[in-house]
């Protein structure tokens, strides 16, 4: 169950200042797994936000599946850089918050979402307010939490950019499995050539001011190829 | 399962230094009043304080007192912060409106409340309501801008997160915006619950037949120093208990945060 994502002739700027991005047409195919890497401010997060519905374009337009993006909606499901956590709900209490919308009766509910974070490695955390628990059990949550939505598309900023090395390899792979399970539309924001290749089976370079595309990579499956992040690389670097 | 977190041990453990101060301050009080530097017609000693306290709850006189303020600071509170609460939340979370009120608010908040007796007088008389009004209006200034200030404050991605998993404007404003404003709406009402006891002094001085700072004023008249000392005690233990309370209840409410 997945969505695509298009975006066509789009670009997006902040009241009269010069625009932030300026994209020539990009499309996403249902159930891809797509990284945006680039240096801060090249515009990647607002490509993000203008798919999450919270940026508005000055050009151009975003649709998912068949319909135009016209704000936030919960067929596409956001993971925040820093978690963007309930710190009054307990972790339960946060993915109920996502299972709300579709009606349940309540121990229904109080079951999926112990579902959810069995699934994100969570079960013994559950009654835990944010507060209490580590970064990258956080974003578990947030993970959990997104997920539980159904969303059809997941869109991802720099997810993983507050963990530690060793909690964000594992967070790579969980996210990495929950993929090849559910098969939902990824785009995936990074800053780190590494974990867009580790994830990713295709790497996008953003980059310039205004940002715009400047290369597109398919990652092929198999170990990682020393020539394809030499390649990319050098695409980061002429920034 | 895991217990909820109980809030750290704040409450009855930190009183042992402010019950330690108030000792302090009550021998200095002590020795000076009878050290015979300050003349007793001045400052009554802690004892004389105390014996005028007994008598006038004794009478009567205090519960008379006490009963007419509070239910003036309460009634005047209580309108304050339900529409200074409204007006944050408006303003907070509508930046288009907020920027349309601000310059008057600003113009406002400078003028302290006993300023505004003579007019609240010429306008609504002497009686209860003028009262309460000078009341409800400080309070109202004070709790709108903590609120408004919480409300802004509060984080974009709480608000994008909820529009993301798919919640209304009705379940975005009771389950999103309410309880990331409540450590703010908590500290507003207790600094709106501190300005009221200002406005109660400030609007009762401004002509009143009852209440603790009109007791102050008539005893003030017949220079009963002793009496005068009772009445600031019993306004002081006021302001410290209702903030207290109002802590007390805020911590049940707002768990999870640590202010």
């Amino acid at each position: 169950m997945s969505l695509g994502v298009r975006l066509e002739a789009l670009s997006a700027g902040y009241g009269s200042a010069a625009p932030v991005l300026e994209l020539t047409d990009l499309e996403f195919p249902p159930g891809s797994f797509t990284a945006l890497l680039g240096p801060s401010g090249c515009g990647k997060s607002t490509v993000l936000g203008l798919v999450a519905g919270f940026v508005r374009p000055t050009a151009g337009r975003v649709t998912a599946g068949s319909e135009p993006v016209r704000g936030p909606g919960p067929e596409r499901g956001v993971v925040f850089q820093h978690y963007a956590l309930f710190p009054w709900r307990t972790a339960r209490g946060n993915v109920e918050f996502a299972l709300k919308r579709l009606g349940l009766p309540r121990a229904e509910r109080r079951r999926r979402a112990l579902a959810a974070l069995a699934e994100v490695g969570l079960a013994e955390g559950a009654q835990k307010y944010p507060a209490q628990l580590s970064g990258g059990m956080q974003q578990r949550v947030a993970l959990a939490r997104a997920l539980a939505a159904e969303p059809e598309v997941l869109l991802m900023d720099e997810p993983f950019g507050a963990l530690d090395a060793l909690t964000r390899t594992r967070m790579q792979s969980l996210l990495r499995e929950l993929w090849q399970r559910r098969g939902t539309t990824v785009l995936f924001v990074t800053h780190d050539i590494d974990e867009a290749l580790a994830l990713a089976g295709r790497v996008i370079v953003l980059g310039g001011s205004p940002g715009r595309v400047l290369a597109d990579h398919a990652v092929p499956a198999g170990p990682p190829d020393p020539d394809l992040r030499a390649l990319i690389a050098r695409h980061l670097g002429s920034e | 399962m895991h217990a909820t977190p109980s809030p750290p041990g704040r409450g009855l453990a930190g009183l042992g230094p402010a019950l330690g101060t108030a000792g302090v301050v009550l021998a200095l009080w002590y020795l000076l009043a009878h050290s015979g530097s300050v003349a007793p017609g001045l400052l009554p000693t802690p004892g004389r304080t105390a014996a005028a306290l007994a008598d006038s709850a004794r009478s009567g006189a205090l519960a008379a007192d006490l009963g007419a303020s509070l239910s003036r600071a309460g009634q005047g509170f209580a309108l304050g912060a339900v529409i200074g609460s409204a007006l944050g939340f408006t303003t907070g979370y509508l930046p288009v409106v907020s920027a349309a009120v601000t310059p008057v608010v600003s113009f406002l908040r400078p003028i302290p409340a006993i300023a505004l007796v003579p007019l609240a007088t010429a306008w609504f008389g002497i009686g209860e309501s003028a009262k309460r009004l000078l009341i409800a209006y400080a309070v109202l200034l004070a709790v709108w801008l903590y609120v408004h200030d919480g409300v802004s404050r509060v984080p974009v991605s709480h608000l994008r997160a909820a529009r993301s998993l798919g919640a209304p404007l009705r379940r975005r404003f009771t389950e999103v915006l309410l309880p990331a404003a409540a450590p703010a709406v908590l500290a507003a009402l207790r600094y709106g619950a501190s300005v009221a006891l200002l406005a109660l002094v400030a609007a009762e001085l401004g002509g009143a037949d009852s209440g603790l700072a009109y007791r102050l004023q008539v005893d003030g008249q017949f220079l009963r120093v002793d009496r005068m000392f009772a009445g600031l005690l019993v306004l002081g233990l006021l302001g410290v208990t209702v903030d207290l309370v109002l802590a007390a209840v805020g911590r049940r409410f707002v768990h999870w945060s640590a202010s």
